[in-house]
């Protein structure tokens, strides 16, 4: 092996024994944010492989994320507990008695996936902007949609998972959550951590064999020139459609680790907003690149949390600490932020890595 | 039949304000090739700025042609200063950079003028009296609307065609390279081509403060979705395109929330008036399935 | 391949093996320190809501005075909000900072109704109060037996719109009712409100229009309305379509009386549908009040009140709008908060302040209409339960204000 698949597997090597041990030096909260900087992190991991390998343009995955989301919350709850809530599944709805909070992850992934697949049909007729405006009608559709069916989804107040009891979520009554495989006792924010985290993981060992494959190739190939695909004989169609079903179904994971993590889903969980916020995540990390996503998360996470923190920064001026906590100025500063980003690295933090570790790694 | 053609006016005058501003996305589309997602906060913005001067005593016709004035000048500059250096970035990075101007837009007005609602005098920009033809009430603020909307139009039409400056933008967005061989000043024309589509958000802006009051800071915001809408139904490189997508599209969302009931009682499960914007996307996409260039866009053969 | 999946199977057991133990628990009540009180709440800053950012900015700034005023009990209190963006995932999020995070003492004036909701569970799990959430949701004072952690503030939409209800049926007795409402939660409890007000009126309900909050504009709604022949048209939304109701209701000729819902019913809002004086249709127009209207100057001018929320905005909010309802809303909030503390004594607990927020009795809250007393006791837990009706005269100069007539009403629950 040359030195740079060995400095690579040392990398990925030490990311995970990271991961693995930063609770002990977090507190206990932070542990919690990181848990969301893990969900970010695996619908990244998923837009990444439509957006930045195959090309195509997607506005809308917070609808993927709402899908998984309240697919996840009505599994968790069953026919009981809807009914606790006052509500109603239709009889045809296979939503069974209740499930625990971990099994529904991946069948929100597999109804948000397929819903992707649906969606990236009509979508191979599209590109480009066409495309992009078609996915943004999905998400500023979702939440209006997802409000109407109210006795499935509760309308504008959603589904509140708090009263569930302890086989099916995990810790939601009482901070401490004994993990019953392990025997293992720790607390809510340290198992939401995990939770998220381990998912991310495995979603990324599975986008890595997917990316070093037949379909990797492929969509690399569709990326860089879709006639060129084809004349190499690749199905533009199913790689395309696959794509789209791919990453609808990281986002439905995504969204249902969303729901375990908040105890609740409601419509306004997902709002244009996220979807918007998705998409700068991957041209943030540097689209086509694993590496950066991970900086992507972050950064979608820590910018609205680090414009508040400014307002207890006690060394600002005062007037400048009351302007952080103005109307609008969260807005601005973020905007401010994202255009100097874009600025510094014009080709995400991927791309910036790239460059700057082209040297070192040509001599290699 | 009555209630038919009143909605369709009523659908006339708001499809106007759409079909503005989706004439300012397809301006700039076609000269840089980009979105601008901030269309919509930059014409919120600007409205602030003309009922700002409105405030200080400036009558509004002066305020109106000050705000176009300086909405002219500031998208030139914001094209200069904010989209210039990513230029040569991936078309994505340029999109997240135009999402970062929205958020600025959107926060700086709700900062400096806050979310109250406002409102401009009475009867401006047209007269708000009703006419009664035939039991169709008729607004002439809605008339005036449509028919400034076509003079933009047309006139922005004959400045493209006939003017030495519009073939300047033209060949500037098709052709950059050439048209640097032949002396044209390609970056000021992207500038000019901001310009131009921040003045039109400015006049879309002022008209929906009008017909869709109050103003206050989240105005423009389904209005940029009805464009963006409109503009990609119309063909997102053509300027025609658009004002037919915009208007197109006014009627219909109203014709929908109007026959919405009625379609229910005849046993359409839903009720589509809260649907408005799903069901006019359902009928964008459908066009789109159809004719993926959009109703005027250029089909590209791609024969793969 | 092989090679691979070994790795991965060894990566995954590494990680596995380094599960922590369980941390310990936190006990004492937190937030409060020998010269200090923390308490936190959500608010949105960004975003579609951010109007409402007001009903932070006036606590704050009232709790600033008071601080100045050597706070309360020697303790000076320090209210941190946060911008949850109005998504009440992250409102979730952030009630998790400021309780284990920040250790705040208690949320107070967290807004939204999907977003209070969203965090009574925990909030109560953890027994830490939930204080004068903002939002008019009955739920938030009715079932105080299942969460008795938390407690509201205003007058419930529900009781609102039932004294609408009565009053049309003692005096409108041919009323033809049209509403118009937004489709969500809120506008659905006003609806119920008024069925419950109305009693046998409420077959007069001839025509419902809904309205999403995507809605450019609500003309069509509007037409509608006023073509099921209806005389009452009630406005049960956001001050957006509210202002385009009147417009739209005068420019189609359409003569109903009117009532608007109190969020909506600022005075500034009401200016500007009344087109400067050329939309008659605003006349007469009636809604409720509980809160002394900061842009009634004639009224309240030698007010001690108003003359300290002047002073309040001016000193310690200058960029902030006087004439904002929200702002008045926000210090009457903190006002009864700081009489809360001050029952609780030397050495707050949390249990201790809920035991005072149960027990509130008072008439002294300078920002509240007079006569309006503040009550809370063992099986009530609406703070204030007292509006009064008031309607919006337009004098010969075309000068409008809202004048409260009739007596004071009760909003139970």
């Amino acid at each position: 092996m040359s030195l740079v698949r060995i400095a690579r597997i040392l990398g990925v090597v030490a990311f995970v024994v990271l991961i693995a041990i930063l609770p002990r030096f977090l507190s206990d909260f932070r542990a919690s944010e990181m848990a969301r900087v893990g969900i970010f992190f695996i619908a990244l991991v998923g837009l990444n492989i439509l957006t930045g390998y195959t090309g195509q343009i997607s506005l809308g995955h917070g609808a993927f994320m709402a899908v998984g989301g309240y697919a996840s919350a009505i599994l968790i709850a069953g026919r009981p507990g809807l009914e606790l809530a006052q509500l109603k599944a239709p009889d045809w709805l296979p939503v069974g008695d209740g499930m625990r909070d971990i099994w529904t992850i991946p069948i929100a992934a597999l109804v948000a996936g397929a819903l992707g697949f649906l969606v990236g049909l009509p979508a191979l007729r599209l590109r480009g902007l066409y495309l992009a405006l078609a996915t943004f009608a999905l998400a500023v559709s979702i939440p209006i949609l997802l409000r109407e069916p109210e006795t499935l989804t509760g309308g504008t107040n959603g589904l509140n998972l708090f009263g569930t009891t302890e086989d099916r979520l995990t810790g939601a009554l009482d901070n401490t959550v004994h993990i019953p495989v392990l025997g293992k006792d720790m607390t809510f924010n340290d198992w939401t951590y995990y939770l998220a985290w381990t998912v991310a993981l495995i979603g990324l060992a599975i986008a890595w064999l997917i990316l070093r494959g037949r379909s990797g190739r492929a969509f690399k190939a569709i990326r860089d020139s879709e006639v060129a695909a084809t004349s190499s004989g690749v199905s533009l169609a199913s790689y395309k459609t696959l794509a789209f079903a791919i990453s609808a179904a990281y986002a439905g994971a995504a969204g249902a680790l969303l729901t375990i993590v908040s105890t609740i889903v409601t419509p306004g969980s997902f709002p244009v907003f996220l979807s918007i916020q998705l998409l700068i995540g991957v041209v943030i990390a540097g689209l086509g690149s694993l590496g950066g996503l991970v900086l992507g998360a972050l950064f979608l996470y820590y910018l609205p949390v680090g414009i508040q923190e400014l307002a207890d920064v006690g060394s600002l001026p005062n007037g400048l600490q009351d302007a952080a906590k103005s109307p609008g100025m969260p807005s601005v500063i973020y905007g401010v932020a994202l255009i100097l980003v874009m600025f510094l690295l014009p080709r995400g933090a991927a791309g910036f890595l790239r460059k700057v570790l082209n040297p070192l790694t040509k001599r290699l | 039949m009555q209630e038919l053609l009143q909605q369709v006016v009523i659908g006339l005058a708001s499809g106007a304000i759409f079909a503005l501003l989706a004439l300012a996305l397809v301006l700039i589309h076609r000269a840089t090739g980009v979105i601008n997602f901030a269309q919509g906060e930059m014409a919120m913005f600007s409205t602030y700025i003309a009922w700002q001067f409105v405030q200080w005593g400036v009558p509004y016709w002066l305020a109106f042609a000050a705000t176009i004035a300086l909405s002219f000048a500031g998208g030139m500059a914001l094209q200069r200063v904010v989209i210039r250096p990513v230029e040569s970035a991936p078309v994505l990075t340029v999109v997240i950079v135009t999402l970062g101007l929205l958020l600025i837009f959107n926060g700086l007005a709700t900062w400096l003028w806050s979310g109250e609602v406002r409102t401009f005098p009475p009867n401006r920009p047209f007269p708000t009296k009703t006419f009664d033809i035939g039991g169709v009430v008729i607004n002439v603020q809605d008339i005036g609307i449509v028919l400034v909307t076509l003079g933009l139009v047309a006139a922005l039409w004959a400045f493209f065609r006939f003017t030495r400056a519009g073939l300047a933008l033209r060949a500037a967005a098709l052709y950059p390279d050439s048209s640097r061989l032949v002396g044209i000043r390609v970056g000021w024309m992207l500038g000019v081509g901001w310009g131009l589509a921040a003045a039109l958000g400015a006049v879309s802006g002022m008209f929906t403060a009008a017909a869709f009051p109050p103003l206050e800071p989240t105005m423009m915001q389904a209005v940029l979705i009805y464009a963006f809408a409109a503009a990609v139904l119309g063909g997102i490189d053509s300027p025609g395109g658009a004002i037919v997508g915009g208007l197109t599209l006014g009627v219909f969302l109203n014709l929908v929330g109007t026959y919405a009931e009625d379609l229910q009682d005849l046993g359409f499960p839903v009720n589509l008036e809260g649907l408005r914007l799903p069901v006019a996307f359902v009928f964008i996409l459908g066009v789109l399935l159809l004719r993926p260039q959009g109703l005027f866009g250029r089909a590209e053969a791609r024969r793969v | 391949m092989r090679r691979t999946s070994i790795l991965i199977g060894v990566l995954v057991a590494a990680f596995a093996l380094t599960l922590p133990a369980a941390h310990g628990r936190q006990t004492a009540d937190p937030g409060v320190t020998g010269n200090s009180i923390l308490i936190g709440g959500t608010t949105p800053l960004s975003g579609v809501a951010s109007a409402y950012a007001s009903v932070a900015r006036g606590a704050e700034a009232y709790f600033k005075y008071v601080n100045a005023r050597g706070g309360v009990n020697g303790r000076k209190i320090t209210y941190k909000y946060l911008d949850d963006q109005y998504n009440p995932s992250i409102t979730v999020q952030q009630t998790r900072q400021l309780v284990q995070q920040d250790r705040v003492f208690a949320v107070f004036n967290s807004l939204g109704t999907e977003h209070n909701l969203a965090i009574r569970d925990y909030l109560n799990s953890v027994r830490v109060p939930q204080v004068f959430a903002a939002t008019g949701a009955r739920t938030f004072g009715a079932d105080f037996r299942k969460y008795p952690w938390t407690i509201g503030y205003q007058p419930s939409y529900t009781g609102e719109a039932m004294i609408y209800g009565r009053w049309i049926q003692k005096n409108r007795k041919t009323a033809r009712i049209a509403i118009l409402y937004q489709n969500d939660d809120y506008g659905k409890e006003l609806i119920a409100g008024l069925r419950r007000g109305l009693g046998r009126m409420a077959n007069r309900i001839i025509a419902l229009q809904a309205y999403e909050v995507t809605a450019t504009d609500i003309q069509s709604q509007v037409a509608r309305l006023k073509a099921s022949g209806a005389n009452t048209f009630m406005i049960f939304g956001t001050p957006r379509y509210s202002v385009q109701s009147f417009i739209y209701a005068n420019r189609l000729g359409w003569k109903p009386q009117i009532f608007v819902n109190s969020v909506a019913s600022a005075s500034n809002l009401m200016e500007i549908a009344s087109d400067a004086g050329h939309n008659k249709r605003v006349n007469g127009t009636i809604s409720i009040q509980f809160l002394k209207d900061p842009t009634d100057s004639t009224r309240w001018a030698g007010d001690a009140g108003m003359k300290l929320y002047r002073q309040v905005m001016k000193r310690y909010l200058p960029r902030g709008n006087a004439n904002d309802v929200f702002h008045v809303y926000s210090m009457a909030s903190a006002y009864s908060f700081v009489e809360a503390l001050r029952k609780a004594g030397r050495n707050p607990t949390r249990s201790g302040v809920m035991a005072a927020l149960a027990s509130l009795d008072s008439k002294k809250n300078p920002f509240l209409i007079p006569g309006v007393t503040i009550k809370t006791g063992r099986l009530d837990r609406f703070p204030i339960e007292q509006v009064q009706l008031t309607r919006w005269v337009v004098n010969r100069r075309g000068d409008g204000r809202w004048v409260r007539f009739g007596p004071l009403q009760r909003t139970s629950g």
